[in-house]
């Protein structure tokens, strides 16, 4: 049950902090979120054999697909904090004005 | 073959329409010209197969899992509306430029204009009821485009309606066409129509009723009737085209091409003539009470169109035959008339009844070409308008539904040819009487008269001998409808009841013609619009308003409110799969180790301290703590790539957030109200509760899948690596690497192009800018070398062992970012590496790699081995690898830069480099 219990407060925190006014907050939920997701990959491979995935591994070798995938979501996942980072700092300099609204009425 | 060259080439035609026009400026139009004829000529080229009852056909499948197949089929009824569309087309193109203006925007007319005419021929040429509707709303989006062209505000009101009314159709024809499909099992037209008793009664008529719906609103019956009028705000040229000569005419081939379908029913053919009549009637007395010679032609067509659907109610083969040949007829005297008012309104300045007088002294040819144009138009000998007008006469009087029906029928198109005649004399009275007024006035270049002339000489001559459209009008009768041969089309008939009711529409139109001035003052208190015209535009503006209160909740300026609702789903839909989940197979027992309890409390503690602090650095260190204790768990569970890769991107994320937090606050926003505290804590336990559910139920209930089984047994002899891991990336399923090294260069590319810098921060005084880190800087110096080498390094060998492109790259940004850290204004060495070349060659090189087994007849991106002297062989997937390092390393590079948020002194390196 660790799997679960892992992706289980990684995600409470992730949304926690995502509801949280702050940008950077914003920021850091989204990147718990992402570790969330990681480990559940990880999980879905199955927990039970913990062996690296090399030639020759034998029967307790971990299944290297989800490896895989998580390799490429973790920097997927920086290249999205990142930007994230990017547009809200961007935002900010703009000054604290908020974006436009617009009022939904017929023109 | 020949059908798909011919829509293939109008749709290029609107492909090279820019190049043309950039060449040529408005001339760009005769080139065009050129082309509707060719493409009218290779179609009237197949005449002959027609005429032998053959059906040119093309098929293509498009949608195979679907049984849809992009099915063109050309019938003597299609290529007559066929010809239309491209020969009014030529008429209306080698007519534009003169009618534009040299200086306006003539790209968008021609491209649009082109684009439509091929919207049109797929629509007449497709043989798939969904191709066909594809193409038919491809025409109303055109129109609307064309309506609204140049976007004066005037035009957008009824841009807006004819999109609406139209679309509306469109959406009936759709549901028409499922209901077809699914009551013949198939999608092909022509089987369809061939099979009418397959149509049970119950989705005949909703199918029948739908078709109608879509015709009429198409082709501008009442009660639609008003948007026609209202589309006249187009430029006149596009007024010729769409509104009188094709559009419009494309509610007349459905109908004619589903009365196979449908005719003979009475609710059917009555419908069609009730309604077709009313119209003209209608139209014609709207049509009456108009002096802008534009709005008068409008409402004639709508007259006119109303007369074509009641022929095509009638259902015998004279009936058929009439319709299509007064369809030619229209689209021929309509298209000219509307050219040539377009001729007037340039010259004279106005196209006022009222206003123009006198015309015949300064522009005669213009003159007697109107008035050859208008005589088609009120059916007088020798003209095609009067053949046609004979012949929907003595179709009508035919009609044996109801008793005296056919004469109720005959009488009401007297009725509304007479208004026609009424209407057409007022046009000719208007540009052929009175004092001359404007001296000055004189005849348009021939150039421009042209096209109208032709136009108009040949809606005159055809009439008397319309014997040579005989055998492709009757032909194309019996492709509408097989019930027998067509009458043979002949300019005399002798003294027929048709003839008489001809002259009676005469004798009776010039009396109301005579006596306008006392019934001028009847037809003025007529309202143009019907009344629910004002509905349709309130229930649209309701409509709209409607939308913006729907997407009120999502107009707030604070992500919280947008980010609750998708996460409130995401619990409803875990309750929904809780309730609807069988039962699950046990849950394997030893994936749990004694180590897993001890990452669960430190993370606990790390997260408790993460979403509790109000300081900022503490916040970004405890979440890399929060990574770094994940990535001590990944390598327990036997992903040391994982977690070497975590670990990187931990520290990088780091550096990273560190340099855009640099000079602002050091403290996070105060956590906001308890009520929005206690509501966040409640959804998050909610949104935790559910994902340990979801994972507990989904995860660790089997044992190895059949991929990784096969990676672990087959994969190292496969490609040679021994680290499965990197030969997943590299190799097996290098396609998806490359698309998400293709997202990271995305992000990039915007990280680069986002960075204009507003200049809204102030710059730091020179000393700080310039000062340097003394520790930072021993660090940099003496680790980054270390660095650069263990990346190489694992580079090299992470097809072997732990390491590979990505991991490598991570490394050197690390460096790359220590260095930043170091020396703002630029490190030495590194500092000088930029994103956007990086970028470049990284995309290239997993490209070259990916191209490179192709030529050897291989797969994209499939490893080939190559000698290389000393090392042995070096596989093609270390150069794809090479790729991904540099297109992750300049991310990294990109986001070092761009995010630094204490922009640095003068920079080593050219000025143009700091203002990016």
């Amino acid at each position: 049950m660790s799997g679960p219990l892992i992706v289980g407060v990684l995600v409470a925190a992730g949304v926690f902090l995502l509801l949280r006014p702050g940008q950077l907050r914003l920021v850091l939920g989204f990147v718990l979120l992402g570790h969330a997701v990681n480990v559940l990959l990880l999980a879905a491979g199955g927990l039970h054999r913990r062996e690296p995935p090399v030639d020759g591994g034998g029967a307790e070798s971990a299944d290297p697909l989800p490896q895989a995938f998580i390799l490429t979501a973790i920097v997927i996942t920086f290249g999205i904090t990142v930007y994230l980072l990017r547009l809200l700092r961007r935002a900010s300099r703009r000054g604290s004005r908020p974006p436009e609204t617009w009022d939904g009425g017929p023109r | 073959m020949i059908l798909a060259v011919v829509l293939g080439g109008q749709f290029l035609l609107a492909a090279v329409a820019p190049v043309l026009t950039w060449w040529l400026g408005r001339n760009a139009g005769y080139v065009l010209a050129v082309g509707y004829l060719t493409g009218a000529g290779m179609l009237l080229s197949q005449r002959p197969a027609l005429l032998a009852d053959e059906a040119i056909i093309l098929n293509w499948p498009w949608l195979p899992s679907l049984g849809i197949s992009a099915e063109l089929r050309m019938d003597a009824l299609s290529l007559i509306f066929a010809l239309l569309v491209l020969g009014v087309g030529a008429f209306v193109m080698a007519y534009c430029p003169r009618y534009l203006s040299p200086g306006s925007r003539h790209t968008r007319v021609y491209v649009t204009m082109t684009l439509f005419a091929g919207a049109m021929l797929g629509l007449v040429l497709a043989d798939d009821l969904l191709l066909l509707f594809v193409f038919w709303e491809l025409a109303s989006i055109l129109s609307f485009v064309l309506i609204g062209q140049d976007g004066r505000s005037q035009a957008r009101g009824p841009a807006i309606q004819a999109l609406v009314v139209t679309t509306t159709g469109g959406v009936a024809l759709l549901v028409a066409v499922v209901v077809l499909i699914a009551s013949f099992g198939t999608s092909d037209l022509h089987l369809i129509l061939a099979d009418p008793g397959r149509l049970a009664t119950g989705p005949a008529w909703a199918a029948g009723a739908l078709v109608i719906f879509a015709a009429i609103t198409k082709s501008a019956q009442v009660p639609f009737h008003f948007w026609l009028p209202g589309a006249m705000v187009a430029l006149t040229p596009v007024s010729a085209y769409l509104h009188a000569a094709t559009l419009v005419k494309a509610g007349i081939y459905l109908l004619m091409r589903f009365s196979a379908l449908f005719g003979g029913r009475w609710p059917w053919d009555l419908t069609l003539i009730g309604l077709g009549l009313l119209t003209a009637i209608v139209g014609a007395v709207l049509a009456l009470r108009q002096h802008d010679l534009k709005a008068l032609l409008a409402y004639s067509t709508v007259s006119q169109l109303g007369l074509l659907v009641s022929v095509i109610g009638v259902g015998t083969p004279a009936s058929d035959a009439a319709a299509i040949l007064y369809t030619i007829a229209h689209a021929l005297f309509k298209a000219t008339l509307f050219m040539l008012v377009g001729i007037i309104d340039r010259q004279a300045g106005s196209r006022d009844i009222r206003a123009l007088s006198g015309l015949r002294r300064s522009m005669p040819i213009t003159v007697t070409l109107t008035v050859l144009a208008a005589m088609s138009l009120a059916g007088l000998p020798p003209t095609i308008g009067f053949v046609g007008k004979e012949a929907i006469f003595e179709a009508l009087v035919t009609v044996d539904d109801v008793p005296l029906l056919g004469w109720v029928a005959a009488g009401l198109a007297v009725l509304a040819a007479t208004l026609t005649f009424a209407y057409a004399a007022r046009l000719v009275h208007g540009v052929l009487s009175g004092p001359t007024r404007q001296r000055e006035l004189h005849e348009p270049a021939w150039s421009f008269l042209a096209p109208a002339a032709v136009a108009a000489l040949l809606a005159t001559a055809l009439g008397p001998v319309v014997a040579l459209l005989s055998p492709m009008v009757e032909r194309a009768a019996s492709d509408a409808r097989p019930q027998g041969p067509a009458p043979y089309l002949a300019f005399w008939h002798g003294f027929t009841p048709a003839l008489g009711l001809s002259a009676l529409t005469v004798l009776l139109g010039t009396l109301l013609f005579w006596y306008r001035r006392r019934t001028d003052p009847v037809l003025a208190a007529i309202p143009t619009t019907p009344p629910f015209t004002g509905y349709l535009e309130r229930w649209r503006r309701a409509l709209v308003r409607f939308g913006a209160v729907v997407a009120r909740p999502a107009q707030v300026t604070a992500p919280a409110p947008y980010l609750a609702r998708p996460l409130l789903a995401v619990v409803a839909l875990a309750a929904v799969a809780a309730l609807l989940l069988g039962p699950l197979p046990t849950r394997h027992p030893d994936a749990t180790r004694p180590g897993d309890w001890l990452v669960l409390v430190l993370l606990l503690v790390t997260l408790a301290g993460l979403v509790t602090t109000r300081s900022a650095l503490a916040a970004v260190a405890l979440t890399g703590a929060v990574g770094l204790i994940l990535a001590v768990w990944f390598l327990t569970a036997g992903a040391p790539d994982v977690a070497l890769t975590l670990m990187l991107v931990e520290v990088l994320t780091t550096v990273v957030v560190m340099l855009a937090l640099r000079g602002r606050p050091g403290r996070l926003v105060a956590p906001g109200r308890r009520v929005g505290i206690v509501a966040g804590i409640g959804l998050a336990v909610l949104a935790g509760v559910v994902a340990t559910a979801a994972t507990a139920a989904l995860t660790g209930r089997r044992d190895l899948s059949p991929a990784g089984d096969w990676y672990l047994r087959e994969a190292s002899s496969a490609t040679g690596g021994q680290n499965l891991v990197n030969t997943i990336l590299v190799d097996v399923r290098a396609l998806d690497t490359l698309g998400e090294a293709v997202v990271l260069a995305v992000v990039a590319v915007g990280l680069i192009g986002l960075a204009r810098p507003a200049g809204a921060v102030p710059n730091p005084p020179d000393a700080v800018r310039h000062a340097v880190d003394p520790v930072l800087e021993l660090a940099y110096r003496v680790l980054a070398p270390v660095m650069l080498v263990a990346s190489a390094v694992l580079f090299l060998r992470g097809h072997q062992e732990l390491g590979g492109g990505f991991i490598a790259a991570l490394l050197a940004g690390t460096a790359v970012g220590l260095g930043h850290l170091a020396h703002p204004a630029g490190a030495p060495l590194l500092g000088r590496l930029r994103g956007a070349p990086l970028l470049t060659v990284g995309l290239l090189l997993a490209l070259v790699a990916g191209l490179v087994p192709l030529a050897g007849g291989l797969a994209f991106l499939a490893p080939v081995k190559f000698p290389l002297p000393g090392v042995g062989s070096v596989s093609s997937a270390l150069l794809f690898d090479l790729g991904v390092y540099l297109m992750v390393l300049a991310l990294v590079v990109a986001a070092v830069r761009r995010l630094d948020s204490a922009p640095a002194g003068p920079a080593p390196g050219p000025v143009r480099e700091r203002v990016r």
